[in-house]
């Protein structure tokens, strides 16, 4: 602001220092864009908005609603359907061709690329350092000498190798207009250079010198252009691999340690003016070697390799490099002993890794023979020694023997284990322990701490007396009670001997028992005075059952009286079959007999028929085998006379109706009238007789003895037990054998009967007709039948006739009409069977079955009929 | 032989050795026929066959993998059946010394097997307390029936030609009566080890063991004598009938032989008898026809053939 606009404002009234006043418009340079176009990172997200993405940022959590974390596809292997594992090719054929699996295989893209970038850079630098860099070096190293003759090959290298890639910091020094071979820095005028060629070639230039430097028409020129400073030597620390002290030198003598100078014969040591001398750096051959050198035998140590060395001048001579050249270095086509080459950029060591160590013989006495002998000598020596004292020693003995460690261990000539054996002191602090000795040093002269000399305390007489008498404490332990009654004894008199300590008792310990029992003595005196009254001693002592302890072990008594005791609950347990066994009561009293059914089989084996046993019996006897109080019955007994009795057909045929009869009685259980109808139905042959003898007698008869005919079947059983005594009674009960005359009535109540059947049967309500029909065909049958039976004699002894009670009987039952059924369809196969009588009436004529004798007989007859054919 | 005489007293005299087993001979049986030869079977797994008068061995059977506890010649010496611990009967062929068959089915050791008349099946007791009687007609290899009633090891069977009797261990004889289709049990109440019918089939003989041989009524299961006075509680010792069964024979487990009158069931002389054996005889049989004839077979790994010296 310029005064005059000051003093102007100031007459405005306006306050030039403020702000407002000094305000500025002005916008100098463009603002920088904000940093990151996105919003704020930091800024809160609400969880469901958080995304997650992996470095490459891709997003691979997709959160668990969208199908979680996506590891197969996005991130490694395979396809959108996943990874599918290769098919199994085998490589038998061409294991030749076959190669390790190599890392990667199992890479991904990105692994390949990470790989890749890593390869790269390890390349270059390996590039660098061994092929190029280092071999340059080293044809460097070689000196100027090396460097001349190995012009052609340098050459060749150069050309034939890769050219050296630079290094980065080459790369960036380049672009800032650095050239090869020439220094790092400003550029320098030409006097300026020729100074710097002067220091470097002497670096000790004086003043002088510097003023020397004139500068000639023809560098007119040249002074008209600033030149590039001269390349500054690197300066490279030789490193330091050994032990040796600083500035030594393997192989240096003494001399040359103590740096004389004569050694050096070339001249003065020259100490480098550039850098101050340290405390350790001495006037030495180092220091020399290090800050001195001739130029010549410098070695230009560039940043870079330089190609053009003619040009090539180099501040500063490098010396260091000189004493690596007195080092042989092998060119990398050097090689092992064994005549494999040594790997670029690696050096053959001059020394063996490691040296062997040879221990020169020791002179030989002369005059000195070998003698084993002796040494075995001296060693025999040793163990006949060992074994005097290694005499075998029984265990007792040795035991016996009281030696301690310590002696054996001073016999043995062992060093006393400086341990020793700790005490409380060692961990008391120094004036604690003087304290302690005091105290035992004043103990000792009559102090408490002495052992207390023993003293028996008294027992007044009579309470060692009362005490006598009362309360034993120690009964438990007789030999202590022992001494403590010796002890009472000896306090009651004093004539009693005294109570002595036990031989290996401390008498401390003595004291105190003698203690105890004094103190027992008074405890367990008993009450004296008006007290004693008042108790009384209990007379009976309850000690409670007796417990013996540990196992039990009966006695001999008691084992005998158990044993006793078994036998008798064995006898009484006994069955009376082993009862009777053991009385060698042998017989009925110890046989059991069963039905036993051989197989047919083995029958036919052995040449046998096989015993007569019906399914049913089998069944009925395999049942009664499994329930041993279910013995046969009297029936089957019976039966079985009959069957064997009677001749073969027969006798089958009976065992037929029985068996089925017994099945029947089995299946009704205690009612025998149940089920009845059924049964009785089945019966077939009995139908066969009705149409036979039905014929016979004609319908007339039928109508006219409804009376007559029940009787007959009710009495026919007696003349048949009278007849054929095998018959078994029971079962035939029923069905009494018919005599012809017999047989007519039975026809009225049975066709009755049947009808009732078929009602309830429900199964066929035929036309008359049709069992008209049938019962001619079946009456046709029954005259076979009836041809087969042949005698007529034995009618007579069947004539015999009931007794009326009994036919009264039937009648009443004939009412019943089940009952009527009942005896009426039972009877006839036997009748049948055992009794035939029924030639005698041999027309059946089919006319005269009643319809009803047909209705009842309709499905019995098939049976029928097989029964009627059984029988031819 | 006339009663008057009495009961001859059993050969006493050694007439052979075969002392070619290894262990205890379990079983010694002689052919059929004019039992020439004589079959020994032994815990060394081989039935041997011998020639009785001339003590030689003829053959070795060998195929059993367990001891043969028992043995049984069909009536034709075409073939004999041996069995024991492999629970299996084998069937041999005399001549070739091959097993025919081997029927197993039995699950535990098999003490006894017996022939019928014609050799068309064979019947084994076994220690699983079942008889399998098995068909050697058929083709079949499952047994024909099972006898199963007995509750403990079978130790002796018996086939006869119209009845399978059984002695077992639960101290029962068990008659299987064919013809009748019954089964008798007779209780004896100790364990069976031995069954010796009669050639009428009216008794049997039974060695229990209780120190007791019994001749008992087959029909009424009645005892009809007892024979005591040998040692037999825990081995198998068979027993048989002396000539013309007018005596009993049986080796004890003291190795002597002792001999009853059949009929007042006292010891023959000389009581007690002379040390036959050095252990346990297992088998004592009497020659079918020779009245003078008897082998033995001991735990002792010999079987011997007796004759009387007169007889010689």
């Amino acid at each position: 602001m310029s005064n005059r606009l000051k003093r102007k404002l100031n007459d405005l009234g306006v306050d030039t220092a403020s702000s407002k006043a000094n305000e500025s418009f002005c916008l100098i340079g463009t603002p920088l864009p904000p940093l990151e176009k996105s919003k704020d990172l930091g800024e809160f997200v609400p969880l469901w908005k958080q995304e997650v993405r992996d470095e490459q940022g891709r997003r691979r959590l997709h959160g668990a609603f969208t199908g979680g974390f996506s590891a197969g596809y996005f991130n490694s292997v395979g396809s959108k359907e996943g990874w599918t594992p290769s098919t199994f090719v085998s490589s038998r054929g061409d294991r030749a061709k076959a190669k390790a699996a190599r890392p990667e295989d199992f890479m991904d893209e990105e692994d390949l690329q990470e790989l890749r970038e890593s390869r790269t850079i390890v390349d270059t630098t390996q590039e660098m350092d061994l092929t190029g860099g280092t071999a340059a070096e080293f044809a460097k190293r070689q000196g100027g000498d090396d460097h001349e003759q190995d012009g052609i090959v340098h050459a060749l290298q150069s050309t034939l190798l890769p050219p050296p890639t630079d290094s980065v910091g080459a790369q960036i020094l380049k672009k800032m207009g650095w050239r090869v071979g020439s220094g790092i820095g400003p550029r320098v005028s030409l006097r300026q250079r020729r100074l710097q060629d002067l220091q470097s070639s002497s670096p000790y230039g004086t003043r002088a010198a510097i003023d020397d430097i004139k500068i000639t028409e023809e560098d007119e020129e040249g002074n008209k252009h600033t030149y590039a400073p001269r390349d500054t030597p690197v300066l490279i620390v030789e490193r330091k691999d050994n032990a040796h002290g600083l500035g030594y030198r393997p192989g240096m003598t003494l001399h040359d340690s103590l740096g004389s100078s004569n050694q050096r014969g070339s001249g003065d040591p020259r100490i480098s003016a550039g850098f101050g001398l340290g405390a350790l750096n001495d006037a030495d051959e180092d220091d020399l070697d290090v800050y001195d050198g001739d130029f010549k035998s410098a070695r230009n140590r560039l940043a870079y390799d330089a190609q053009h060395v003619d040009d090539v001048l180099v501040l500063g001579g490098k010396t260091s490099v000189s004493r690596l050249d007195k080092r042989p270095v092998t060119s990398h086509s050097a090689t092992f002993r064994d005549g494999s080459r040594v790997l670029s950029g690696f050096v053959l060591s001059e020394k063996p890794v490691m040296e062997e160590r040879w221990f020169p013989l020791s002179d030989i006495p002369p005059g000195w023979k070998p003698n084993p002998q002796r040494i075995w000598e001296e060693n025999k020596e040793n163990i006949a020694k060992h074994e005097t004292q290694q005499e075998p020693l029984p265990h007792e003995k040795w035991k016996a023997s009281t030696m301690t460690a310590g002696e054996r261990g001073t016999i043995l000539g062992e060093a006393p284990l400086n341990a020793g054996p700790r005490s409380v002191f060692d961990y008391l602090s120094e004036k604690d322990r003087e304290r302690l000795k005091t105290i035992a040093a004043t103990a000792a002269s009559g102090g408490p701490l002495a052992a207390p000399p023993f003293s028996m305390p008294r027992t007044e007489p009579h309470i060692a007396e009362a005490a006598l008498k009362g309360f034993q404490p120690f009964t438990s332990e007789p030999a202590k009670q022992e001494r403590y009654i010796t002890y009472l004894r000896s306090q009651v008199s004093s004539d009693a001997p005294p109570l002595r300590a036990l031989p290996n008792q401390r008498p401390d310990e003595f004291q105190k028992e003698v203690e105890d029992y004094a103190k027992a003595a008074t405890i367990f005196k008993p009450v004296s005075g008006a007290m004693a009254g008042r108790f009384q001693t209990a007379t009976h002592i309850d000690q409670g059952p007796k417990i013996h302890e540990g196992l039990h072990q009966p006695t001999t008594a008691e084992l005998e009286a158990l044993e006793e005791k078994r036998r008798k609950e064995e006898e009484e347990k006994l069955s009376p079959q082993a009862h009777a066994a053991k009385l060698g009561m042998y017989g009925p009293m110890t046989r059991e007999v069963k039905s036993w059914q051989p197989a047919r089989l083995l029958c036919k084996r052995f040449g046998l028929r096989e015993p007569e046993m019906s399914q049913e019996d089998i069944d009925a006897s395999s049942s009664s085998t499994k329930d041993p109080s279910f013995t046969t019955s009297e029936a089957e007994e019976a039966f079985r006379q009959a069957a064997g009795s009677n001749t073969g057909a027969s006798s089958s045929q009976q065992t037929d109706s029985n068996g089925s009869r017994n099945l029947a009685n089995i299946g009704l259980g205690e009612d025998e009238t149940q089920g009845r109808d059924t049964l009785t139905y089945q019966r077939p042959a009995m139908d066969v007789f009705k149409a036979i003898f039905a014929s016979d007698d004609e319908d007339s008869d039928d109508e006219k003895v409804d009376d007559e005919k029940p009787e007959a079947p009710a009495d026919e059983p007696e003349a048949v037990t009278s007849n054929t005594a095998p018959l078994p009674s029971h079962s035939l009960l029923d069905d009494g054998p018919v005599d012809l005359s017999n047989f007519k009535p039975t026809f009225k109540p049975r066709t009755g009967k049947a009808k009732k059947e078929n009602e309830e049967d429900r199964s066929k309500s035929k036309k008359d007709k049709k069992e008209k029909k049938e019962k001619k065909k079946k009456g046709k049958k029954g005259a076979m039948v009836s041809f087969d039976v042949e005698d007529a004699d034995e009618e007579p002894s069947l004539d015999v006739f009931k007794e009326p009670p009994k036919r009264r009987r039937k009648d009443h039952k004939r009412h019943d009409d089940d009952d009527d059924g009942m005896w009426v369809e039972k009877p006839p196969p036997q009748i049948v069977k055992t009794l035939p009588v029924v030639s005698g009436q041999p027309q059946a004529s089919p006319a005269a079955n009643t319809a009803d004798s047909v209705d009842g007989v309709d499905a019995g007859s098939r049976k029928g009929r097989k029964r009627a054919i059984d029988f031819l | 032989m006339a009663p008057s005489r009495g009961p001859q007293p059993p050969a006493r005299t050694v007439h052979t050795t075969l002392s070619a087993h290894k262990g205890p001979v379990n079983v010694a049986r002689y052919s059929k026929g004019s039992a020439k030869y004589i079959l020994t079977g032994g815990q060394d797994r081989t039935v041997r066959l011998w020639n009785a008068n001339l003590g030689t061995e003829i053959k070795a059977f060998s195929a059993h993998g367990y001891e043969v506890l028992s043995i049984t010649v069909s009536n034709d010496n075409a073939k004999f059946a041996s069995s024991g611990g492999d629970r299996s009967v084998f069937l041999w062929d005399v001549a070739t010394a091959t097993t025919t068959r081997r029927l197993s089915g039995h699950m535990g050791k098999i003490h006894v097997v017996e022939f019928n008349e014609d050799a068309s099946v064979v019947a084994s007791g076994s220690y699983d307390a079942t008889v399998r009687l098995w068909d050697l007609r058929a083709q079949s290899r499952s047994p024909i029936q099972l006898l199963e009633d007995a509750k403990d090891t079978i130790q002796t069977l018996h086939v006869g030609s119209s009845s399978i009797i059984t002695g077992s261990v639960d101290g029962y004889v068990r008659t299987y009566d064919l013809r009748k289709g019954e089964l008798r049990s007779d209780f004896i109440g100790h364990p069976v080890t031995s069954l010796v019918p009669t050639q009428d089939g009216q008794t049997l003989l039974v060695t229990s063991l209780d120190n007791h041989i019994r001749l008992m009524d087959m029909s009424t299961g009645k005892a009809l004598n007892d024979f005591t006075g040998h040692v037999n509680n825990s081995y198998r010792c068979r027993a048989c009938f002396g000539h013309a069964e007018a005596s009993v024979i049986c080796g004890d487990e003291s190795g002597m032989v002792w001999a009853w009158d059949l009929l007042d069931a006292k010891l023959i002389n000389p009581s007690p008898p002379p040390k036959a054996h050095s252990k346990v005889i297992t088998w004592t049989e009497h020659h079918p026809s020779d009245p003078n004839e008897i082998v033995t077979s001991s735990a002792d790994g010999t079987a011997k053939v007796w004759r009387n010296p007169e007889q010689g």
